[in-house]
């Protein structure tokens, strides 16, 4: 058991800094495109076409059934035969995380919808309104008010799925750690040190969600 | 489109057919356990967040805060790297040399760990969405808090937790495959082991796929098996 | 003028409404009543779409609610609903609540719309609410409101099911006393209640129904007085205290 050195982090810095800005931008991809996917998945989860809902349904249960682990080594297989050329390790980890993370969000946004009562669907329906003019002036309103925390939180977990890229070798903050763990052998310092950073960035976002839970309690 | 002939046979050929099995072995073992000390725990660190003694609290509520604010990954890493650091030296190498699989054991510390601190959360929902007047219904009957707990809280608390608990419990499955990256040899590292020598990679991780959903189709019929088990006429179980 | 032809609805093997048939005149007050589950609130809701039914038909004004050609959204402004659980849009103003169907359904404008609203508010007691929120106001407020919402489309015809039910005892009152109102200016209202002071005041009608099946109509005066089956006559024991 040695002293601790701090000085590995020190030197290391701007290494270190550019992996969790790899995480952020990993992360900041896998959440956009993860809602914006999971968005039209979740309201085809909703849909009583048949010819909508069941891929809707099937793709949502099969991402959810596997560890993400897996799922980016088969997009990192998949996507350049399908490209038709290598495209590199964080292209496929981005396609991998968009595609995943949907399945997530989509379960959230439909649960959120499904969350406003059928009451409140009738009673505009009962003034005249047409379904579209219900989901678009009553529902999704409050839908989204009630799915603002999840969402929030699922953002969380993106972030920190980010260092799963690790195993395909993209340079994100746990890779970055790890390159200088082999070189310089000062575990102890570097592993708390990313795992103080994460928890900082995540605590921060879980508190600011619960606050904003908080808050959404206008009615009642 | 890359040309690329499948070749699915790989999967149960040998020797790497048995590499898989092996694989799906350490993969079961490896969940089961990590599973059943978080329910223990979890359920430990739960109650404690919901009890009226403000020290319980807060360690439980740093305990959870701690383990789901960081990523899975960099805790196994803590654990298998950078925690036998703080160990005196003759205790770290009796952790290597003198404990067979000692990277199995250490995953299942940092996933247990980690597991529990997710269920204490999903235990403490549960027991406080159970009424105060049910608790003082049994205080004002004589029991002792602790009582009040075994007998009456914690039964209940568990049939309202069992579907997230189930999901939780999908959950530790999926994170197995995280052992991989500290060398413990489950169904993902199988699977990639087959890629390398094969280059069939798609089939290798296809296989591995299956071997999850599987895992997942099992988990969700027994926990099903165990809901109406232990249901209560009139208790809504599910949301 | 509503007309309910041998109108049935199932679930699976459980016969919600069963053969039903009655007319209501323009401007009458018909209050069903009825034991939990008789199907009052589902007769209600099919009235004006809002569930459908298997057999049997409703006309509405010679609109055949089961000819496919029939718009039902179209037919639903004619129609005003109030609920059990008042309904209002939690995240919207009492203002608002009551001009966005006029606003976005028949396109008028946001002045007409809030003067009319205003109107309302007035006509329902309330008008110093307009600008809150529907979780700061009383259940008794809340269902005015709803009232108002309703009658902001203009109808022709009055649905209220179980207005008064998740109400506090001491809010009831404002509430009758606005539908009271509504009865005596002429409206055409349809009024599932267990209220049976409204009734005697201002129904036409009083129809019992139980399990689905109508199982007694008739004047307020014959309904009370000399109900006809044994049914009615245990059930108006039940709820008549005194």
């Amino acid at each position: 058991m040695g002293t601790f050195d701090w000085r590995v982090i020190y030197d290391n810095f701007p290494f270190l800094m550019q992996g969790l800005l790899t995480t952020v931008e990993l992360a900041v991809i896998g959440i956009t495109g993860g809602l914006l996917l999971g968005v039209l998945v979740g309201m085809a989860r909703l849909s009583s076409r048949k010819i909508i809902y069941y891929p809707a349904t099937l793709f949502v249960n099969f991402f959810r059934s596997l560890p993400l682990l897996l799922v980016i080594f088969w997009f990192y297989f998949l996507v350049p035969l399908l490209a038709g050329r290598p495209m590199g390790d964080f292209f496929s980890a981005s396609v991998a995380f968009i595609i995943f993370e949907a399945s997530y969000f989509a379960e959230i946004i439909r649960a959120g919808i499904q969350s406003i009562s059928k009451e409140q669907m009738q009673a505009g329906y009962s003034t005249g309104f047409t379904y579209g003019q219900t989901m678009r002036y009553i529902i999704v309103p409050q839908a989204l008010r009630n799915m603002v925390p999840s969402l929030l939180t699922q953002a969380v977990v993106v972030f920190q799925d980010t260092s799963l890229a690790y195993v395909i070798g993209v340079k994100e903050f746990l890779r970055s750690a790890s390159i200088v763990d082999a070189r310089e052998m000062r575990s102890l310092e570097l592993y708390a040190f990313i795992g103080v950073i994460y928890f900082v960035f995540c605590f921060t976002m879980s508190k600011m969600s619960k606050r904003l839970e908080a808050k959404k309690g206008f009615a009642k | 489109m890359l040309s690329y002939d499948f070749k699915w046979s790989i999967l149960w050929t040998d020797p790497y057919g048995s590499w898989m099995l092996e694989g799906i072995w350490i993969t079961i073992k490896l969940g089961l356990i990590c599973w059943f000390i978080a329910l223990i725990l979890g359920t430990l660190i739960g109650t404690l967040r919901v009890t009226p003694w403000k020290p319980f609290r807060l360690f439980a509520t740093g305990y959870t805060e701690i383990f789901r604010d960081v990523p899975l990954l960099v805790q196994l890493f803590f654990w298998y790297f950078a925690a036998p650091r703080i160990l005196p030296h003759t205790w770290e190498m009796y952790l290597y040399k003198g404990i067979p699989n000692s990277e199995f054991w250490i995953v299942v510390v940092g996933l247990s760990l980690y597991t529990s601190s997710r269920v204490a959360e999903h235990i403490r929902a549960g027991m406080q969405s159970i009424s105060d007047d049910q608790y003082n219904a049994a205080l004002s009957t004589g029991f002792t808090q602790f009582q009040t707990y075994r007998y009456v809280i914690i039964p209940y608390a568990i049939r309202l937790v069992i579907p997230p608990l189930t999901t939780e419990c999908l959950t530790v499955f999926k994170n197995t495959s995280l052992a991989m990256t500290v060398a413990v040899l489950e169904t993902t590292f199988m699977s990639q082991q087959v890629e390398a020598y094969t280059f069939h990679g798609i089939e290798a991780t296809t296989g591995a796929c299956v071997v999850y959903m599987v895992i997942t189709l099992v988990v969700v019929m027994i926990m099903g098996l165990v809901e109406k088990r232990l249901a209560v006429p009139g208790l809504i179980t599910r949301r | 003028m509503i007309e309910i032809q041998n109108v049935s609805k199932w679930f699976g093997n459980f016969r919600v409404l069963e053969n039903v048939s009655e007319t209501i005149e323009n401007g009458q007050v018909v209050v069903i009543c009825g034991p939990s589950g008789a199907g009052k609130s589902m007769l209600c809701k099919c009235l004006n779409g809002l569930e459908p039914f298997q057999e049997g038909d409703i006309v509405v004004d010679g609109i055949s609610l089961n000819d496919p050609s029939t718009n039902l959204i179209k037919l639903r402004q004619k129609m005003g609903m109030v609920f059990q659980r008042f309904e209002l849009y939690p995240h919207m103003k009492i203002l608002e609540n009551i001009t966005i169907a006029p606003i976005k359904v028949k396109k008028m404008s946001q002045a007409d719309a809030d003067k009319k609203a205003y109107k309302l508010l007035e006509r329902v007691g309330i008008p110093e609410q307009a600008k809150k929120y529907p979780g700061n106001l009383s259940g008794g407020q809340q269902q005015r409101v709803a009232i108002a919402r309703a009658l902001a489309m203009e109808p022709e015809i009055m649905l209220f099911d179980e207005p008064t039910s998740a109400l506090d005892p001491e809010m009831i009152k404002e509430v009758l006393d606005v539908m009271i109102d509504l009865a005596k200016s002429g409206m055409t209202m349809v009024v599932v209640t267990h209220e049976m002071g409204f009734a005697r005041e201002v129904a036409d009608e009083i129809i019992f129904m139980e399990k689905g099946k109508i199982i007694e109509r008739g004047t307020d005066v014959s309904f009370f007085k000399n109900p006809k089956s044994e049914r009615t006559k245990e059930f108006l024991d039940k709820i008549l205290l005194v």
